[in-house]
């Protein structure tokens, strides 16, 4: 039996020798060796290849070294390697998760690392994203909203006047409904063309929170007395993020759910399961989408003529905010050169050529200026939706937990369940959890 | 001795008795896989939860009506089609490798497969219920449809499985008491009834507990097909102990329902072998 | 009546070759076609819904190209046959020790290791995992297979088959001077071949469908199981393409079946055997 005990050693041997040393032997060049970082990140996403080897030069004395996973896991991932001995120096990761991080304590803080002012320059959305108890955890990257892309030739068709460009003209959620019902072709099982498309985020299925939440949001406001519900209907959840009974499920959230509801339901202008492609292919007239769906759509020219409005509202305009963000670990052992690629990256020019090279939305509000696209249609509502309108998804200790449970609300809401009862459980599951 | 024993009970050791007895003690916790390090003693607070959250107890109550169905389905499809296939019938050996092809199939690909027969817009089975003049179905968006069409499903999925069993069990049957029945003049029907089920008695219970045990075990279906909704008629407890422990981050409540699930399985497998030891006389 | 009764049977015969075949043909044909094409063919429903004319290996492509179904095939059969041989030689051994060994507490061995065979794997996952990761092995090919090595069922199997052979064998080599591991390896292990094989391609059959543990214990692509690259073959952000879906699943299944075709009694027999779990 001994070989085989051997031969079972020599194949666990790979996954133990992970723990070799990060620094090599000093060089004349490093005094004090090459030090290697390790860097977990998503797939297809940033930082790209030609912002590490520009870090890499500025900073001989230091290697990446990079993991991907696809991004579905990535929270799982770095739940895993926290707990565990080994874990990365840097990881790129969603947001919203922020809080849950820093709450346990996986996170450092990296205030004392960012540049003065540093603050005051970023967008409000990313700053409260990154907080968690007024410290900040991660410079972010790159920040997005949805819109409401259109088929100009289908609209055409149908008759639909060219829909606004202007934040202060948006569509409200009525207006929107009319031109769904215009533009779909075929009743029934037979609908052809679709009013708007299924949802392509999440697991395919409608309600993810990033998508559909601000559905209900938009019938609240934040003017309103912060005892009311209408305001509270604005947040979805209370601002220590420990109670979402009361903000998730108010009237206001019920009749924005019952509105969500109508489109799946009794208008029947867009489908319950998801359909890929269903804009670029001509299946549906509208779709809710982010800006990187731009550079698809003017990269692969889908022959037909397409347009961009804000997002419609009911009461008040919002759009959900947030995306992949970079973090150093709290039990890295090289945290002061973690933090610097965290910096150097996010700050300065490298922050302007990132937004320059990507055409994202960048997080500091002094690079917006110096890029000419930022200013442009169709770019400019999103740019613009960000700094007016954006709102983080519900801040939390608890967001998983928190996206989980509403968006299975959500879904169920879209197939049928009645929303009032299905809110009010939701706000119930959550409880426990959130007050932890 | 200890060399050619001891390697098997040292990895069951470390991969199955230390993991029972470490759910066991989780299940006492409350903490986060994020930070396990950081637990706290609520003595039976989880189980407490476990049987009056109506979240949990719609787990328990999906995932053995789940079983039920498809026990109610299969056993006697599989009969029917083993008694079928049990006469002199040409090809039969064809129909046979056809029947068991999906139970080599894995259950990751048969959930895929039916997500997208059941898909509501293009489906192949919406398609063919239009094709001969039916209205189509919502399935698995609908709240009455999701869990039959999962029990629909699963029929496909071990309908050849049951069937090979009890094929193997008829052709044990001597075939002078089937023809003494023939006989006394029973007709096709009365014979089954009369003569070949009771004979079958064992292999039934067998294929019966079999198939209990295999739905309490699903988890790719909620995973891949519905999430465990709509409004969690097809929350199954696998999935729900997945959820619970991996998305919402509470394994020692995963670890309360892991243990619960545990002894009701146990309990019933310990009654198969206690019916199984049971002698029917031929 | 005659003739009828066989147009009959033969009808009924055909529906139910139809019923268990059509998904198959369906998800097979459709990986052959564009996305488009699909869901043109399927509405309404025709022969061109089961067969294509003009068949694109795109689908296919796309899956090696992008997304690494190549790397998945070739680690879910390293997983396998890994599994398969560590099972073999783990278990063969303490099924010999069972069974040719006399030692006090032999049943209540055995007892215990029935035990295990009743337990849902599926309760356990939280737990293993955390033990595999303690181990270091989370994200790991060897962490896929290792837990299951010192399998209850495979142990049960090679008990059966070792107590039917007749012990005169083991005698007379034990009168020539053989010791325990010569009686094993030379008489006991050249006499239950069809028992191995049939335990082989049942732990084969297992591993390569499993789902739910690699799915917990593995997380980067290049580590992915064929299982998980199907479930998963949706690029970030995107609707599953149908037709990449569909070429996924039938790539998970082909080896499968073409084993079943060629050694369907091992399998059925095996399976029958195989009784509460893998």
């Amino acid at each position: 039996m001994r070989p085989l005990l051997l031969a079972l050693a020599l194949l666990a041997i790979p996954a133990a020798a992970r723990a070799d040393d990060d620094v090599s032997a000093p060089t004349a060049a490093c005094p004090k060796g090459v030090l290697t970082l390790h860097l977990l990140k998503p797939q297809n996403n940033p930082p790209f290849p030609w912002q590490i080897t520009a870090f890499e030069k500025d900073n001989p004395c230091i290697k990446m070294d990079i993991a991907e996973v696809p991004f579905g896991q990535l929270a799982d991932k770095i739940s895993v390697l926290a707990a565990s001995g080994n874990p990365p120096d840097v990881v790129v990761y969603d947001g919203p998760n922020t809080q849950t991080y820093a709450a346990s304590g996986i996170l450092l803080p990296l205030d004392s690392y960012l540049p003065a002012g540093f603050k005051d320059d970023l967008v409000p959305a990313t700053l409260i994203e990154h907080s968690y108890e007024g410290k900040l955890y991660s410079p972010g990257t790159q920040q997005t909203t949805l819109a409401l892309f259109y088929n100009a030739d289908m609209l055409e068709k149908a008759g639909i006047p060219t829909p606004p460009r202007e934040l202060n003209k948006a569509w409200t959620w009525a207006q929107a409904m009319d031109a769904f019902k215009k533009c779909q072709q075929g009743e029934g099982d037979n609908v052809t063309v679709w009013g708007l498309a299924p949802s392509r985020f999440g697991a395919a299925t409608p309600g993810f929170v990033y998508r559909d939440l601000p559905f209900l949001r938009t019938y609240g406001d934040p003017n309103a007395p912060v005892e009311s519900s209408v305001y509270k209907t604005y947040f979805a959840v209370a601002p220590d993020g420990k109670t979402a009974q009361g903000w998730l499920n108010t009237p206001e959230a019920v009749e924005g759910a019952t509105f969500f509801q109508g489109m799946f339901n009794t208008a029947k202008i867009t489908p319950k399961a998801g359909i890929p492609n269903a804009f670029q292919d001509k299946k549906a007239c509208f779709t809710l989408d982010t800006s990187y769906f731009i550079a698809g759509l003017v990269n692969n020219d889908p022959g037909f003529k397409w347009g961009v409005t804000p997002m419609p509202y009911a009461k008040t305009p919002i759009v959900h905010t947030g995306s992949i963000t970079l973090g150093v670990m709290a039990k890295s052992r090289h945290k002061d050169e973690a933090a610097k690629f965290a910096v150097d990256l996010s700050t300065g020019k490298a922050a302007e050529e990132f937004a320059r090279v990507q055409r994202i939305l960048p997080v500091l509000k002094s690079v917006y200026p110096k890029i000419p696209e930022l200013q442009q249609y169709p770019l400019n509502i999103f740019a613009q939706q960000l700094l007016q309108w954006g709102h983080p998804r519900p801040p939390s200790a608890k967001f998983a937990q928190y996206d989980k449970i509403v968006t299975d609300a959500l879904r169920d809401i879209a197939y049928g369940a009645d929303p009032k009862t299905r809110l009010d459980q939701a706000a119930r599951t959550l409880q426990p959890i959130l007050s932890r | 001795m200890a060399a050619f024993l001891g390697p098997f009970l040292l990895l069951l050791a470390v991969f199955q008795y230390w993991p029972v007895a470490q759910m066991v003690r989780d299940s006492l916790y409350d903490f986060e896989l994020l930070n396990p390090g950081l637990r706290k003693f609520v003595w039976l607070e989880n189980y407490l939860y476990v049987f009056t959250d109506p979240d949990r107890q719609q787990a328990f109550l999906v995932t053995f009506g789940f079983a039920a169905g498809v026990v109610a389905t299969v056993i006697p499809t599989a009969f029917l089609l083993a008694a079928y296939l049990n006469g002199r019938l040409p090809a039969r050996a064809v129909v046979r490798t056809i029947v068991f092809l999906p139970v080599v199939t894995s259950a990751v690909v048969i959930a895929t497969m039916w997500t997208f027969l059941l898909e509501p817009n293009n489906g192949l089975v919406n398609s063919a219920l239009s094709a001969i003049g039916l209205p189509r179905l919502a399935f698995l968006t609908s709240k009455a449809q999701a869990l039959p069409s999962i029990i629909l499903m699963m029929l496909w999925q071990q309908t050849g499985f049951a069937t090979v069993l009890f094929l193997s069990g008829l052709q044990s049957i001597p075939a002078e008491v089937e023809e003494a029945a023939s006989i006394d003049g029973a007709n096709t029907a009365q014979r089954l009834w009369h003569v070949t089920l009771p004979l079958l008695a064992r292999t039934t219970v067998f294929v019966v507990v079999m198939m209990t045990v295999f739905s309490l075990q699903a988890f790719a279906p909620p995973l891949i097909m519905t999430g465990g909704g709509p409004e969690g008629t097809t929350n199954f407890l696998a999935f729900d102990i997945y959820t619970l422990a991996f998305n919402l981050q509470q394994p020692g409540l995963a670890s309360a329902v892991s243990v619960v699930f545990m002894l009701v399985v146990l309990a019933i497998s310990l009654l198969q072998m206690r019916l199984l030891r049971a002698r029917w006389n031929y | 009546m005659k003739p009828l009764r066989i147009i009959a049977g033969i009808l009924v015969l055909l529906a139910i070759c139809a019923f268990f075949l059509m998904p198959y043909a369906w998800i097979v044909a459709s990986s052959f076609k564009p996305q488009l094409e699909i869901f043109r063919d399927v509405k309404p429903l025709s022969w061109r819904t089961f067969i294509t004319l003009t068949p694109t290996l795109e689908n296919f492509t796309q899956l090696f190209r992008l997304r690494g179904a190549g790397g998945a095939m070739v680690n879910s059969a390293i997983v396998s046959l890994c599994q398969v041989g560590f099972t073999l030689a783990i278990c063969a051994p303490a099924a010999y020790a069972l069974t040719r060994m006399r030692f006090r507490g032999a049943n209540v061995v055995f007892a215990l290791v029935l035990m295990t065979f009743l337990l849902p794997i599926e309760s356990l996952m939280v737990p293993l995992y955390m033990t595999v990761a303690g181990l270091g092995l989370q994200d790991t090919l060897v962490g896929v297979f290792i837990p299951w090595i010192a399998s209850p069922f495979g142990l049960f199997l090679l008990r059966q088959a070792f107590e039917e052979l007749p012990r005169e064998l083991d005698e007379a080599a034990r009168i020539d001077g053989a010791g325990h591991f010569r009686i094993f390896w030379s008489v006991v292990l050249p006499n239950v071949r069809t028992a191995l094989a049939t335990l082989a391609l049942v732990i084969f059959l297992f591993s390569w469908n499993a789902f739910l543990w690699p799915l917990v214990i593995l997380s980067s692509p290049r580590n992915a199981v064929i299982q998980i690259a199907v479930a998963q073959s949706v690029a970030p952000g995107q609707l599953p393409n149908w037709g990449e879906t569909f070429a996924g699943a039938t790539l998970a299944t082909v080896p499968l079946i073409l084993l079943f075709l060629f050694l369907q009694r091992f399998f059925v027999r095996g399976i029958a055997m195989s009784g509460v779990k893998g």
